[in-house]
């Protein structure tokens, strides 16, 4: 049998081992998305990001016209925790298999 | 069991922690456990004027759950260390599922 | 109810514990390498090549594509759903 390498993927979490110390695009709950670069992460996806930007999408109504406005507001974090709980998808760079 | 240890290394640090509600609590941690509940002492908060009822609030106790992000000193992380324990901690998480 | 396990997979390293043997494993097995929808809870679709999954339904899929109402959104090369999100995964017939 095989030895296991450290590079294979046998479970989802392997995809994010392998990208400790790459940038990862995080898709948030609440219309929010992190891009930054992964440092630690653990079972339940809490992780701890650097050089984050997040960009938080939200809708606003026009009183009189009734149209929907949609805002990207952006900012700039140095280090961040981000709790698993409010992860929805993680996406790594491009990987050459 | 990553992050209990990392944020005990972070004690008496100034963090700021935003909650789920968009409340943003800038303080002192003062412990932490397994849950990540966080205890801050001598804290403030951003747009205070939206939240008046916490000016008289000096310390505090959140509970992990409630948490979305912390801002972190980015000086205090050591982030080749934290990458090792990360990695050592998901072989870890292996051993034991297979067993 | 003796579902076949595709040899091929279960020969593969001894990460095939004997706890994942059952109906749902078994169709999961199935789906991996084969084009799969993931719908989440809050309704966006992902459909892409299903890489592996495991108990708490977290899924990594490649050439993945993001559909919000039938709408092309997004592509991503490799991404991971957290399974708390997932509300159904559903195989689809080769092309």
């Amino acid at each position: 049998m095989e030895k296991r390498d450290e590079g294979t993927i046998e479970e989802p979490l392997d995809l994010i081992r392998l990208s400790l110390d790459e940038r990862i695009f995080v898709k948030m709950r609440q219309d929010r998305e992190l891009r930054g670069k992964l440092h630690a992460y653990d079972q339940h996806l809490n992780m701890i990001l650097s050089d984050v930007e997040e960009t938080i999408r939200v809708v606003e109504k026009d009183e009189e016209t009734d149209e929907e406005i949609v805002k990207s507001i952006k900012r700039k974090i140095k280090m961040l925790f981000v709790r698993g709980d409010g992860v929805i998808l993680i996406s790594p760079p491009l990987r050459s298999n | 069991m990553l992050f209990y240890s990392f944020y005990k290394t972070l004690v008496g640090k100034e963090i700021t922690v935003e909650l789920k509600n968009d409340l943003a609590i800038t303080g002192y941690l003062q412990s932490v456990d397994q849950f990540l509940n966080i205890k801050l002492r001598d804290i403030r908060v951003e747009e205070e004027q939206k939240y008046p009822y916490m000016l008289s609030v000096k310390n505090c106790f959140i509970r992990g759950s409630v948490v979305r992000y912390v801002h972190l000193p980015a000086d205090d992380v050591d982030v080749d260390t934290l990458q090792d324990h990360a990695r050592l901690e998901a072989r870890e998480q292996k051993k034991a599922q297979q067993q | 109810m003796s579902a076949v396990a595709p040899s091929t997979t279960s020969a593969s390293g001894g990460a095939a514990t004997s706890n994942n043997n059952n109906a749902q494993f078994n169709f999961f097995k199935m789906c991996i390498g084969r084009p799969v929808v993931v719908k989440l809870n809050n309704g966006v679709e992902y459909r892409g090549i299903l890489e592996v999954v495991d108990g708490n339904m977290n899924i990594v899929m490649e050439q993945t594509e993001e559909y919000l109402n039938g709408q092309l959104k997004t592509k991503y090369g490799d991404c991971f759903l957290r399974g708390n999100n997932v509300l159904y995964i559903s195989a689809q017939s080769k092309k």
